[in-house]
């Protein structure tokens, strides 16, 4: 449910055949019948954007009928948490929950109730009216399958079914994993579609067991690096996050953003944040500036701030960015609003992009509708290596960080981004030296021990980079072991880091990305590896590379096992204790049998969250519509849309470009849900694969995938060219009509979906104009970019538009 | 050339002849080159075997026209049975398979020849037609195709029975015929063996051109 | 152990194709087209992920895509690898004139040699399943060969290489079979196995879950065509047996019945022998 495994992850779908043929059943929720429903057991039809309300309904499904897995529930999970009376549920409060205000929620009153010593009340009878589990089964018995069916489409059988099929994995010797991508991202409420699932994972006692699990299914090769070291503008590697300006101290950040708790058996490991904060900024610095001034010299968000893409492609809109650097992307294509986004290009004084290729963001001035002679932006066009023409390491939904070995030398003058980020920092640097200038010493006193200068280029060496990221001693060091009280251990300076657990604070360490401790010691690069034992026979392969954190497989395994440390399902025990020690897995969180620690050690309480106040919209997830929706009302409440996001609709937030259709009402211009997604044959924007002409000749154009019967009513024939359109802009895609898209019956009136693929661009096309210089596609692909017709709303919590529900119209071409 | 041989066949007749004999000939032979595995090295001297195939083909075309040339030229003598006397000479087996007095006289051709030609003429469109077809074969629909290629060998393999024959017949199967497709000049007994009505007709008729000695002329005008 | 496997390499193999567990992520059709270095060719989505729209010189093989909403109305997307079906009775061995293809010993598989191929198109007319394709740039014929250069060498075929889910398998011939009853009879319903019942059985085998006849362009009664059998396997040995006669009639006929030889007295022209006879 909110991926298509088969068409987008093929090799994934390697391991799910497996399952499959070991009696797993494949359950395939969409909007639309894909590769992975045609190979699934139950398939069901779903509207686009209302996730939460089927999966409220499996919520209440699952706890009226008793399928919990209680021994887990009750130990393993907040469920037993007491929370503030004063709490109020969108049931009896207009659709919201308490303390919301100009858009943003108070927490006061979602605050858990304690006692005296500030330890959290519980009442683990789960019987308190007060208690998570009394207010997540009143929350959600307002998801009767009746009122799902109505908002979601899907019959009702179909939700009893599959509830009842996924609600059997609430025994002990079954398991149940759930595949996620960016069919739930893609939604303003986004992070609740997966915290939902969250939910009734741990309420099935699914998580940390074998088999089990929420799973991200990225959507690049490398994605989980990308965020694991830190590309994001809210955090710093090894997910700590970015300071803001009112931290001023270091002091102040470790103060604030290390967790505390008053739970006395929890482990609390985000306690140890001081000693990843400090060797990161000894990766940075390294001793050329103490702790405290490396912390001064480092970048802070101003509080409150938001630079996520959004906000970004707003501000350059507005002109207030001089330059760019689109670096490994394609935003005129892959940005929400298109449009916008390559209207905004356009008011950049300068762009870098770096990519393979010539892309419709580097050519954005020669575009269609754009005019050459208006536009002042330079463009530099740096051709950089393939991942096939350079060495190094990628990280997958697994959390495995694999090496990748260089096959071939790269193209003509193409470099590995390394060398070219290399390249521009050393020259910056030599400027600042020379000049001086703002920021100078954040810039000059970096260290740069990532490769060395043969000739006149600087050549990046991964392997070195590894190192750092493992992290080393700065200076010699003798220290107690922490997993063995009195024995102690010397270390000298320039020595690997041997796990995290042996990181410093004050500064004698030295780690790019605390998580990756440990992947690399003197003997190898763990990364390497290409062991095939699996001793436990769960597919967990130890020695196929390494996963963070310390090469552990399965996360939250101490999950697995019950308080008394024996595994819930002793025929797939993740870890079992042999008397001495966890074997199996690399034990995670699990204390000794007995212990009392609860095992989800990265939360301070300990405990998952079936109740999670840290978001932005709500500690339990409720349905709202997607922004740009088909339907006047949300049945479920008086709020119609998540009242937490940022309204780029709304006067002053957003740009006069930032038009939207059917918010307040239905917009008869544009009547049918337009989603996006992908093919096997092409990635992203399509632009690597457009070049391609193997895949080019497979999926050569856009297309728009729409039912008999919308077809039928708008005299569209299968193969005819169609113009999809939004409130924001338009593509051609050539129509594929079929009976995989049904429309929906909500709450009495019949609504069409469409969807197109988000893969094209004009650059490969046949009809823009080829300069002398410019590479032509052997085969050319047709259409622009789907996301054109994209709206520019994000979700709550992380600001990814809402890609995959926005409301259009369909026509034949040269029809009316 | 000698005095007292005389005239059988034009020029023109030999050279339709052996147009058609040589051009069959080589269909025959490049034909079975790929008709048969083991024939595959029959073309080593036609360059390859696409080029034999090539080769096939045109000369195909010519044996279309050489056809077309020899109907024209001897629909009329060969392809029409005369009766009673074809039957009566066919009820004799024309004297080739036992022995028979008198063979009764036909035309300037016997049946069996008659056949020869009919037979050629018959399966000799069926060969081009179906080679045609064989040789754009994309251009029909494919069950029409299919059966190209079973006719095409039943042709070979019937014209092939007839030709041989006519081989043998034409050499030494019946010494002094061969002259008549060479130098287009023959014995006169061999004339009376195997043409007797024939050779009283060219004497009628003034047409008997004998070498060395004038034309004479018919013999009605010289009775009169 | 080693020895056995070693020598099962070069035995009869079959490639198997599951319908039910592939996924038509198409990695097989690259990984052909990338083996054997085919140039792709512009095409247009015409209303269907299916591209190129069907076998050509450059695309050995293909996934259908087919939509199909069974008798109980359930919807269906079906998926159908098409190429070459590697047949033990291959009409187009049996036609190819000049041993261009021909039928690979070990595997039993149908190899071609274009380099020998004269682009006659004989295999185009006889192949019950449509498969050779003509390019007039190079007068040839081209399809799968069953990555000859690989099996040959104990790798599996590109294709099957790619294939993630197991969908396609190859193995030996016994093995397959096996796998493929198996596996129909797990899947129950109409599944069943199609390649094993005609020419002779095919070396590139399905088990599909629908009845056969579902699948669109599948050939539902595939056989050597009457005509070839006709040519084949009837008239070439009459001819051989007519030519034999004709030349052992002729000589028979010479040896006993000796050649007609006109008389030497007729060369005279005397008027009472103009009326023919002796």
């Amino acid at each position: 449910m909110g991926s298509n495994p088969a068409s987008n992850h093929p090799i994934s779908f390697k391991w799910i055949t497996k399952a499959m043929e070991k009696g797993a059943k494949l359950i395939c929720v969409d909007p639309r019948f894909t590769q992975s429903a045609a190979k699934a057991h139950i398939y069901a039809p779903l509207r686009s954007g209302t996730d939460i309300a089927f999966l409220g309904g499996m919520i209440k499904y699952i706890l009226d009928n008793n399928l919990i897995q209680r021994e887990y529930v009750v130990n393993y999970t907040n469920a037993s948490f007491l929370v503030n009376p004063a709490f109020k549920m969108p049931g009896n409060n207009k659709g919201v929950f308490s303390g919301l205000k100009d858009g943003k929620y108070e927490k006061d009153t979602w605050s858990y109730q304690t006692d005296a010593e500030g330890v959290i009340k519980k009442d683990v009878t789960l019987k308190n009216p007060n208690c998570v589990f009394q207010l997540l089964k009143k929350h959600y018995s307002r998801y009767t399958p009746e009122l799902v069916s109505k908002i979601t489409g899907t019959p009702k059988e179909k939700l009893l079914e599959i509830y009842q099929v996924y609600g059997s994995t609430g025994k002990r010797d079954k398991a149940g994993v759930e595949l996620y991508a960016m069919g739930w991202t893609q939604h303003t409420v986004g992070v609740q579609n997966i915290r939902t699932m969250c939910i009734i994972q741990l309420l099935l006692g699914n998580m940390g067991i074998a088999g089990g699990g929420v799973a991200a299914m990225r959507g690049e090769s490398n994605v989980q690096g990308s965020t694991d070291h830190g590309l994001l503008f809210h955090i710093w590697p090894g997910y700590l996050g970015t300071p803001t300006a009112s931290l001023k101290t270091f002091k102040d950040f470790n103060e604030k953003r290390t967790p505390k708790t008053k739970e006395k058996d929890s482990l609390n490991w985000w306690k140890n944040t001081p000693k990843y904060t400090a060797s990161f900024l000894r990766s940075m610095y390294g001793t050329n500036v103490t702790l405290e001034e490396a912390y001064q010299l480092m970048p802070k968000l101003d509080d409150g701030g938001n630079y996520s893409w959004l906000t970004i492609f707003d501000e350059m809109y507005k002109g207030k960015f001089t330059g760019f650097f689109a670096w490994g992307m394609n935003p005129a294509c892959s940005g929400a609003h298109s449009n916008k986004v390559r209207q905004a290009l356009a008011k950049l004084d300068w762009m870098v992009n770096v990519n393979l290729f010539d892309n419709e963001t580097g050519s954005f001035w020669r575009g269609p509708g754009m005019d050459p002679a208006k536009i002042k932006t330079e463009v530099f066009l740096l051709p950089c290596a393939s991942s096939i023409e350079k060495e190094g390491s990628i990280a997958n939904s697994g959390r495995l960080m694999q090496w990748r070995y260089k096959a071939v030398k790269p193209v003509g003058d193409s470099k590995p981004d390394g060398d070219i980020m290399s390249e521009i920092y050393l020259r910056v640097r030599e400027l600042y030296l020379k000049a001086g200038g703002p920021l100078k010493e954040a810039l000059t006193k970096l260290t740069w021990p990532y490769g060395k200068k043969v000739g006149h280029e600087f050549h990046y060496d991964p392997r070195t980079v590894a190192r750092e990221i493992n992290g080393f001693f700065l200076e010699n060091k003798r220290l107690e072991n922490p997993t063995k009280k009195g024995e102690f251990k010397e270390f000298k300076k320039g020595d690997l880091v041997p796990t995290f657990a042996w990181l410093q604070a004050d500064g004698s360490t030295s780690s790019g990305c605390w998580i990756y401790c440990g992947s690399v010691n003197e003997k190898a690069n763990l990364a390497m590896r290409r062991g095939t034992k699996d001793v436990t026979g769960l597919g967990l392969y130890p020695e196929w590379a390494w996963s963070w954190p310390v090469n552990r497989r399965i996360i939250y395994n101490g999950a697995s096992v019950d308080p008394t440390g024996k595994p819930w399902n002793p025929q797939k025990a993740v870890i079992k204790w042999d008397g001495e020690k966890w074997t199996g897995d690399v034990p995670d969180g699990a204390g000794n049998p007995g212990s009392g620690r609860p095992p989800f050690i990265m939360k301070p309480d300990g405990v998952a969250s079936i109740y999670g106040p840290g978001l932005a919209d709500g500690p339990f997830p409720e349905h709202y519509e997607p922004v740009e929706c088909p339907v006047e009302k949300n049945l479920l409440s008086p709020q119609k849309n998540n009242p937490a996001i940022k309204r780029f609709d709304a006067r002053g937030v957003g740009s006069d470009l930032d038009v939207y259709s059917g918010v307040e009402s239905c917009d008869p211009r544009f009547p049918f849900i337009g989603t996006t997604y992908r093919v096997s044959e092409h990635w992203q924007t399509g632009v690597l694969t457009r070049w391609c002409p193997w895949l080019a000749e497979m999926q050569p154009g856009m297309f728009v995938e729409l039912s008999v019967e919308l077809a039928k009513e708008r005299g569209i024939a299968n193969g005819d060219k169609c113009i999809v359109k939004s409130a924001r802009g338009e593509v051609e895609a050539t129509a594929i009509v079929t009976p995989r898209f049904k429309p929906f019956s909500i709450d009495g009136n019949t609504i069409h979906e469409l969807g197109i693929p988000w893969h094209y661009g004009w650059i490969t096309t046949a009809d823009r104009k080829y300069e002398n210089n410019d590479k032509k596609p052997e085969v050319n692909t047709f259409g622009d970019a789907a996301n054109l017709l994209t709206s520019t709303i994000g979700d709550a919590n992380t600001m990814i538009p809402e890609s995959k529900a926005f409301m259009v119209n369909v026509t034949k071409k040269g029809g009316k | 050339m000698r005095r007292g041989l005389i005239k059988a066949t034009s020029a023109y007749e030999r050279f339709v002849h052996w147009l058609l004999a040589i051009s069959c000939l080589l269909l025959c032979l490049t034909g079975l080159g790929m008709m048969f595995h083991s024939l595959n090295f029959i073309s080593v001297i036609m360059g390859g075997m696409k080029a034999m195939k090539n080769i096939h083909n045109i000369l195909g075309l010519v044996f279309g026209v050489s056809l077309v040339l020899a109907i024209v030229m001897w629909w009329r003598e060969a392809g029409i049975f005369v009766l009673p006397e074809d039957w009566e000479w066919v009820k004799t087996a024309g004297g080739y398979l036992w022995h028979v007095d008198k063979v009764p006289e036909v035309g300037k051709y016997n049946p069996g020849q008659k056949m020869f030609f009919l037979t050629v003429a018959l399966f000799g469109a069926v060969m081009f037609f179906t080679g045609i077809i064989m040789w754009f074969p994309l251009s029909f629909p494919v069950e029409l195709v299919r059966w190209m290629y079973p006719l095409h060998a039943l042709g070979f393999v019937i014209i092939f029975a007839f030709f041989f024959v006519h081989l043998y017949l034409g050499t030494i199967g019946s010494p002094g015929s061969l002259p008549a497709m060479l130098s287009g000049w023959v014995e006169r007994a061999w004339l009376v063996k195997q043409h007797p009505k024939w050779l009283k007709e060219m004497e009628h008729e003034g047409k008997l051109e004998v070498y060395g000695e004038e034309k004479k002329p018919a013999a009605d005008k010289e009775n009169v | 152990m080693l020895q056995r496997r070693e020598e099962s390499k070069m035995a009869e193999k079959i490639k198997l194709y599951d319908d039910a567990k592939c996924t038509a992520c198409r990695g097989c059709q690259l990984a052909c087209k990338q083996w054997n270095g085919l140039k792709a060719g512009q095409t247009r989505n015409t209303g269907n992920y299916q591209n190129p729209p069907s076998l050509q010189p450059n695309t050995y093989m293909f996934i259908h895509f087919q939509d199909y909403v069974d008798e109980g109305g359930n919807v269906k997307w079906l998926f159908r690898k098409e190429a070459c079906m590697h047949c033990t009775d291959a009409a187009c061995v049996t036609v190819c004139p000049s041993g261009a293809l021909y039928y690979n010993k070990e595997f039993k598989t149908v190899g071609l040699n274009r380099e020998k191929c004269i682009g006659c198109k004989e295999c185009m007319m006889a192949c019950p399943f449509a498969v050779p394709c003509y390019d007039a740039a190079t007068e040839k014929i081209y399809k799968c060969d069953m990555c000859e250069s690989r099996i040959s060498n104990g790798l599996d075929p590109a294709c099957v290489k790619a294939c993630p889910t197991g969908a396609l398998k190859w193995g030996d011939k016994d093995a397959m079979l096996k796998t493929a009853a198996d596996r129909v009879k797990e899947l129950g319903g109409n599944a069943a196995i199609y390649g094993d019942k005609f020419v002779g059985g095919t070396h590139m085998m399905y088990v599909l879950k629908e009845k056969a006849d579902v699948y669109e362009g599948i050939k539902k009664d595939p056989r050597v065509p009457f005509s070839v059998t006709l040519w084949k396997s009837w008239l070439k040995p009459l001819s051989l047996l007519a030519a034999g006669g004709v030349i052992a009639g002729s000589f028979l006929h010479y040896v006993i019945h000796g050649p007609k030889r006109p008389d030497p007295e007729d060369n005279n022209i005397p008027n009472e022998k103009a009326e023919g006879g002796k």
